[in-house]
């Protein structure tokens, strides 16, 4: 599995009904655009939305996965 | 005399308006995020301090704790962390990033 589908299975997993976009920004599987539409989001600040999204990645953000640009939207 | 990490970064997001941590300086970015977040606050036009995490392993890796933020670069305004590059440019954009930087470093009336 590509580093691009772990990340997409892996906050579908944990922001049931999002709607997640990954981009592989260079091809090298460690840098990575995401967009993620969720309703999890919803009354959060944009530094909470963001730590979700950080905590479901878990220890992979700044490791495996390099460079992780975040947008983080509400439906 | 063991070093408290935590305690230092505290030190510095409290005695400074602005804190940056960064990989490198300003004139010498080393990672394109912390490149754009400093571009940012230069255009916000007013000083503020930057800490190159890469010229300090033990701080990296704890300001990643002391914020509970997995990543660098961090920014610090009036001691609480805003966020990464994503939220700065964010912020910026909507017209929020400026006003907020220029209370925090406005001297207390």
């Amino acid at each position: 599995m590509t580093m691009q589908a772990w990340i997409e299975e892996t906050l579908a997993r944990a922001l049931p009904g999002a709607v997640v976009r990954v981009t592989d920004t260079t091809g090298g599987g460690d840098h990575f655009e995401v967009d993620v539409l969720a309703s999890q989001f919803v009354g959060l600040g944009m530094l909470e939305q963001h730590r979700l999204v950080y905590a479901a990645l878990g220890d992979k953000v700044g490791y495996e996965i390099h460079a992780l640009g975040l947008r983080t939207r509400v439906p | 005399m063991s070093r408290d990490v935590q305690a230092e970064i505290d030190q510095l997001v409290k005695a400074n308006p602005v804190v940056l941590f960064m990989k490198g300086t300003p004139s010498f970015p080393m990672c394109g995020f912390s490149a754009q977040t400093s571009s940012i606050l230069q255009a916000c036009g007013v000083p503020y301090e930057t800490v190159n995490v890469l010229a300090d392993p033990d701080l990296r890796e704890g300001v990643k704790l002391y914020g509970s933020w997995p990543t660098i670069p961090q920014l610090y305004v009036g001691g609480k962390l805003v966020g990464g590059c994503d939220i700065t440019r964010e912020l910026y954009q909507r017209g929020e990033l400026e006003p907020m930087i220029k209370a925090a470093a406005a001297p207390p009336a």
